[in-house]
């Protein structure tokens, strides 16, 4: 009995049919337990599991611990539960199997064991119960919190002995083999390349690389199609976009007022981060704490832009500090999720309740994001607020801020100093002379006393009390003209530490109104100790990816089969505590994190060990012999059909049409989107759309505003930039059927496929309509696909009338529309 | 194998070999059957999916009718017997003055340009209290009466609601947690002041599934200068499928995005394409086994329908005459209260959730925003829409199966805010919003206030217990309607929420 094999039997949908089946092909599946049962292999394992946490070390339910055997004999309230009474069962037997009259099922609340677990204890209490006589007591330990062991990939059956393509598949073959489920064949070579394609770059192939893969036979064609592909700048790109989402990436700043922001140098970064296969240690460090690195780059600033995109709350009457703690909050809830996949966020405002993380050892995480210069307003409180500036050549401007604090300093010192003086005057002022001046935050601004008012307001009302003032206008003008520079230069969020931290302290029930005990950083108890005396965020960054750290390699592999496979390893990826999946596979798992360090934390040594594996390479055809089995796909005999992520879909048909612009990189564009979506938000705002290059560019480019994201991307689940998102839903609605039919922009695209398969191709119907399906599908039409759209263009030929050229282009129009519309375009096969 | 639609379990054995192209059809037959039952769990007879997938082996697919088709948002039974089926949400977005409108307090007019008496306000934060706006008490200049048999008070700004005060329930004691515009709509419409939860008609969706086919289960229809504050967010799903998030219809031009066929193209080619995707789709699920493209089918059939229902629903033309002049819509433009009327045909249409949004009730005083002239504006714009609305449900037999909500995301402070004129700030310990139908109890006044108007003294109901009575009309424990998210089971009524069976008749 390996460990895996305890997973294997809880059902992820509930359902009397599947825990029958389920238990059905335990006993068909595993082999009965042959006597003697050995205790500490076999039985103590399960106890320890599955017990120990409430009758162990840490909890004596019922005054009962389960952790040795000789507790057992001693027993709890209920006395021994190894005993049988003459002709009936033990204690044990009983509540395991749950027919005890008064003492629940256990384990309590959770699913029952498997029926051959329970019979192997059966065995091994009516053996008389041997065990060791000096025994160490079991401890609970939940497998996340346990640094992975590199296990050696287990032996397969000769049946399966030609199928592996590297040792990953040995541990998905074993699982199979035991399951006694046969793998699915290799999906065929289009398929593949198509699969690949978009997997590594988020592009189909063109009908040219299709026909040259097709050709090529030698035996490495793949390994090298892999190779090129995983050099192509698109790899950067497709594999940024989950990135991004966990970074919740965008281009405004969230909340009502939602004004726009520049940090795309940030998404820039992780683009070239991933296609200079930067190692993933070195990523993490960089975005967590490149600012703190000695000597720091500008790229190792940019990279910091990962905790900067956080909203910024620009509404009036707001308490600053109220969102800039909300920020920090956001910092340490993106980190657990992003980096240990623990719901880090629930200890907010109580103990987790379910995993080992205290309020304070929140609160303790919390410090370490704490400290950085931004405030909650986005407003100009402090030198330097997190923004580097860059000048007309694209190099840092650093003096810019400093600048422009400066002169703000010295103006502010200037109302200081008038300040008697002008607030005479605005006392002394007629209301008739208030009423008079023709902009109504003018008059507000007069309205309030020279304290309160805000710094703009004191630059509106100062030069009517001191029109002759000699320093004034020079200051204010030179603020004006650096303000000025300000908006058009090019800039990134960036973080920045205050010399001195802020005390950080325990919020009660979370409410940064009711501060408690003072804490210091440090991390959780329950994972490996950080060792340093002061530590900062870089600390926290090394700690973060220390090669025995429990979780972020695993979390790291997770997410990434996760896009292979459609679900994870660990299906939820976002919970590795106690709440979460356990894995599927958890020797896998663990091999694959030690494979990724072992390789010098190299992610497309990661992809491609996973892309050349066999089990990859499966076909995704539903299986009718798995559907009760394995509904789910979990055991991985066949691959999966995926729908494309939001931009993909796109990028999809913007390269089918022949339309795309590959250019990398730069600000944000605008492809056309329809009317009144903007005003949609509190504040209309405008899009005006791109015209030229960047109206086709992938949809990893489009602005993305949070309040009022393009609703074509929207409508097919792209993130939405408020939280950390670790999976995108896979929707399917009648929205997205309208737009890819009526969006403008699909028309766009159809009418370009509809030239292109005219003027690629020779004057055709049969040879048009197979290119037609080479740009879309990669694939050529079957016979029934060939004749049932050969008849809808003779259909729309004939029912329109007019110019001939007119009507052709109207008919291959019809055409393109259809293929751009269907399922299989729009999905990984 | 125990389903019973299964062949024999031998006629599957192993891995299909390479040259296997199309599953027995008894198997897609019943794995497509399967699919209905367990993810639409919508139960389906005698369907001939068999045949239709034999059909498509021979390359000549028919069309599927639409009920064949498996769909997520199909009608789903109620935990309980439900009192309403559809609910009709009146937005007042940004607060309408519950003391200009229905909470009259003469003690407050009595102590006009008073200080606040400290024991209303001990312990108590005031949104903006640190601005120099005056902290004065301020009474109404609004003229009160009483009206109908249960004698409720509504101001002279409300002609129209007061003469059907006997159709309605009134509670004067609700109270919410936030106070800025946006979080306090968020949290009124989700239960929760932080973006990324599901909004209480994704719930619903969720929840019940749609009596409607051929249009989405929620739609908002918005009204007034802009927007109201958060924007999509406050029909969002959150962490929910998209296919339970709001539709926005929109007042001018196509009612949905991309809903009009494409210029240039006829009604005839856009039905032609849509069938050829639809047979090629059908060719490819044969193929591949996978019954996500049943569900593309059939999400593109409702998008065609959509297509012609949507038009068909914003055309008023077939409304008589005297149904507009009770909404008094005067002329085709966009206005409150053509959205009313809309609203009521949505329902009958069998639309679950549809919620109205009508801006701008935030008023503090500033230009645009004065108690005074903008504040009657914005009244006359809603008060015989609203009036309307009521009247014609209960006409038409409507509105004992649909709830109608009325209110603001908070209500306004009984102190006066001086800016260029004088208004009111936001206030969350008391305001006043009113139900009428789905089971409420007709001509009732739930909870007091302080003299003042500071404090529910009596009755308080709370967002979260809003929440949880909602769903309790609609036939949902809010205990019991749970999505798994991120670890947690997450609900519309987070931890809190106590159902007030006070407003059920």
């Amino acid at each position: 009995m390996t460990a895996s094999a305890l997973y294997l039997r809880r059902p992820a949908i509930p359902g009397r049919a599947l825990l029958v089946l389920g238990s059905l092909l335990d006993l068909a599946a595993l082999p009965l337990p042959a006597a003697p049962v050995d205790y500490l292999h076999e039985i103590k394992p399960l106890l320890t599991q599955h017990c120990v946490r409430c009758h162990g070390e840490q909890k004596e339910e019922g005054g009962l611990r389960v952790d040795t055997a000789a507790s057992m004999h001693l027993g709890g309230a209920s006395g021994s539960i190894l005993r049988r009474p003459a002709g009936r069962e033990s204690l044990l037997e009983q509540v395991l199997a749950g027919t005890h009259e008064d003492i629940p099922a256990m384990p309590y609340k959770k699913p029952r064991l498997a029926a051959e677990e329970i019979a192997r204890i059966r065995a091994w209490v009516a053996d008389g119960a041997p065990a060791p006589e000096r025994e160490e007591p079991g401890r609970w330990e939940h497998w996340a919190f346990v640094p992975p062991r590199r296990p050696s990939p287990p032996p397969l059956p000769a049946s399966l002995a030609g199928w592996p393509r590297n040792d990953l598949d040995r541990f998905i073959g074993a699982r199979l083999a035991a399951a006694g489920i046969s793998p699915s064949p290799e999906a065929d070579r289009i398929t593949l390349l198509r699969r690949i394609s978009l997997d590594l770059t988020g592009l189909p192939p063109t009908p040219d690389e299709v026909s040259a893969f097709v050709a090529d036979q030698a035996p490495a064609a793949f390994e090298r199609l892999v190779d090129r592909l995983l050099t192509s700048p698109h790899y950067g790109e497709r594999w940024a976009r989950p990135w991004l989402d966990a970074a919740r990436y965008a281009d405004s700043n969230g909340y009502s007022i939602d004004a726009p922001r520049q940090i795309w140098k940030y998404r820039d970064w992780v683009v070239a981060a991933f296609n200079r296969d930067l190692p993933f240690n070195q990523f993490v460090i960089e975005q967590l704490a490149g600012d703190l690195l000695p000597q720091p780059t500008v790229e190792q600033r940019i990279a910091t832009g990962f905790n900067r995109n956080t909203q910024i709350n620009q509404e009036g009457g707001i308490d600053p500090e109220q969102f800039r703690i909300e920020s920090v909050l956001d910092r340490v809830n993106t980190y657990g999720t992003v980096f240990l996949g623990l719901t880090l966020s629930c200890a907010q405002c109580h103990d987790h309740k379910f995993d080992p993380i205290s309020q304070t050892e929140y609160y303790r995480l919390y410090a370490f994001f704490n400290n950085s210069v931004d405030d909650g307003h986005g407003d100009r409180r402090s030198r330097s607020t997190g923004v580097l500036h860059f000048d007309a050549d694209g190099r840092p401007d650093d003096r810019l801020e400093a600048e422009l604090a400066e002169t703000r300093e010295q103006l502010e010192a200037l109302f200081e100093q008038q300040g008697t003086t002008v607030e005479a005057w605005r006392r002394a002022l007629p209301p008739e002379q208030r009423r008079k001046h023709a902009s109504a935050s003018l008059r507000a601004a007069l309205d309030v006393e020279w304290a309160r008012q805000s710094f703009n307001q004191r630059r509106a009302v100062f030069p009517l009390a001191r029109p002759e003032d000699p320093a004034f206008k020079a200051l204010n003008d030179r603020y004006g003209t650096l303000t000025r520079r300000e908006g058009k230069a090019v800039s990134t969020l960036v973080m920045e530490e205050l010399p001195e931290p802020r005390p950080s302290v325990v919020f009660i029930k979370g409410d940064f109104t009711r501060p408690g005990a003072p804490v210091t950083p440090g991390t959780p108890a329950v994972l490996p100790p950080l060792r340093a005396e002061k530590p900062n965020r870089l600390d926290l960054a090394r700690w973060t990816v220390d090669a025995n750290h429990p979780l972020t390699a695993r979390v790291l592999v997770n997410r990434v089969w996760q896009q292979y496979f459609g679900r994870g390893l660990v299906e939820t990826e976002n919970d590795f505590g106690s709440q979460g999946t356990p894995p599927s596979h958890p020797e896998l798992l663990d091999w694959l994190a030690s494979e990724l360090i072992a390789r010098g934390w190299s992610l497309k040594a990661l992809h491609r060990l996973i892309v050349t594996s066999a089990t990859y390479r499966q076909a995704s055809r539903v299986r009718p012999d798995l559907e009760t089995i394995d509904p789910l796909n979990r055991l991985l005999a066949r691959q999966s059909r995926l729908r494309l992520d939001a931009e993909i879909v796109r990028d999809a048909a913007l390269r089918a049409s022949g339309l795309l612009v590959p250019t990398l990189g730069g600000p944000p564009v605008f492809p056309p989107q329809p009317d009144g979506v903007m005003s949609l938000g509190q504040v209309k705002r405008e899009w005006k759309p791109s015209t030229g290059p960047d109206r086709h560019r992938r949809g990893l480019y489009t602005h993305f505003w949070r309040a009022t994201p393009h609703p074509a991307l929207a409508v097919f689940d792209a993130a939405d930039g408020f939280s950390a998102c670790t999976r995108r839903l896979r929707s399917n609605t009648p929205l997205q059927a309208l737009t890819l039919l009526n969006d403008r922009q699909f028309v766009e695209f159809a009418e370009a496929l509809a030239r292109r398969i005219q003027s690629e191709v020779p004057d055709d119907l049969g040879a048009r309509i197979d290119f037609a399906f080479r740009c879309c599908l990669a694939r050529p039409p079957s016979e029934a696909e060939k004749s049932r759209v050969a008849e809808l263009y003779q259909q729309q030929l004939t029912a329109t009338a007019g110019e001939e050229t007119a009507r052709r282009q109207a008919a291959w129009l019809t055409v393109a529309r259809v293929l751009l519309n269907l399922d299989e375009t729009i999905t990984r096969e | 194998m125990s389903a019973p639609f299964s062949p024999s379990p031998t006629a599957h054995p192993g891995v299909p070999s390479e040259g296997f192209l199309l599953p027995d059809p008894v198997w897609l037959a019943h794995r497509t059957r399967r699919h209905f039952l367990s993810r639409c769990a919508v139960g389906l007879g005698g369907i001939a999916l068999a045949s239709l997938a034999d059909a498509a082996r021979l390359g000549a697919a028919p069309a599927p009718s639409a009920a064949d088709l498996p769909n997520p948002l199909a009608p789903r039974p109620p935990h309980f017997r439900a009192r309403a089926k559809n609910v009709i949400y009146l937005f007042m977005a940004g607060g309408p003055s519950q003391l200009e409108l229905f909470d009259y307090k003469p003690k407050l007019v009595a102590l006009n340009g008073q200080p606040i008496p400290a024991s209303f306000i001990e312990g108590k934060r005031f949104a903006f209290m640190d601005t120099s706006h005056g902290t004065k008490l301020m009474g109404t200049r609004r003229q009160f009466a009483q009206h109908g048999r249960s004698g409720a008070w509504v101001s002279e700004l409300f002609p129209h609601t007061a003469g059907i005060v006997d159709d309605l329930t009134i509670v004067k004691s609700c109270q919410a947690t936030l106070f800025n515009h946006a979080p306090a709509k968020l949290f009124m419409n989700t239960g929760s002041g932080q973006f990324g939860r599901p909004s209480m008609g994704s719930w619903l969706s969720y929840g019940l599934g749609s009596e409607c086919q051929d249009l989405p289960g929620f739609v908002v229809l918005q009204s007034g200068p802009r927007g109201p504050r958060g924007g999509a967010v406050n029909w969002g799903s959150g962490f929910l499928p998209t296919t339970y998030q709001g539709v926005p219809f929109r007042g001018t031009g196509e009612p949905i995005l991309n809903l009009t066929t494409p210029e240039g193209i006829a009604a005839d080619r856009q039905r032609q394409t849509i069938d050829a995707i639809r047979d090629l789709n059908l060719q490819r699920a044969v193929a591949t086994g996978d019954p996500e493209i049943l569900t593309r089918i059939a999400a593109y059939e409702m998008a065609s329908r959509m297509q012609s229902s949507g038009p068909e629903l914003i055309d008023l033309s077939r409304e008589s005459p005297a149904t507009l002049k009770l909404y008094g819509i005067e002329d085709g433009r966009p206005s409150f209260a053509r959205n009313c009327l809309l609203a009521r045909r949505l329902v009958e249409r069998g639309v679950r959730f549809v919620q109205l949004y009508h801006t701008n009730w935030d008023s503090h005083g500033g230009p645009g925003e004065n108690l005074q002239s903008d504040f009657e504006k914005v009244c006359r714009e809603v008060d015989q829409g609203q009036a309307a609305l009521v009247q014609d449900l209960k006409a038409r037999g409507l509105l004992q199966d649909t709830l109608v909500i009325w209110g603001g995301e908070f209500g306004r402070t009984p102190m006066g805010e001086n800016r260029d004129t004088t208004g009111r700030n936001h206030h969350i310990d008391a305001f006043t919003m009113w139900f009428a139908g789905g089971g409420t109890k007709a001509g009732a006044i739930i909870g007091e206030t302080d003299e003042l108007g500071f404090n529910a003294v009596a009755d308080p109901l709370h967002v979260h217990d809003l929440h949880a009575t909602l769903l309790h009309l609609l036939g949902l424990d809010h205990t019991r309607l749970t999505f798994r998210f991120q670890g947690r089971d997450f609900r519309l009524t987070d931890v809190h929420g106590k159902v007030m069976t006070k407003l059920f008749a």
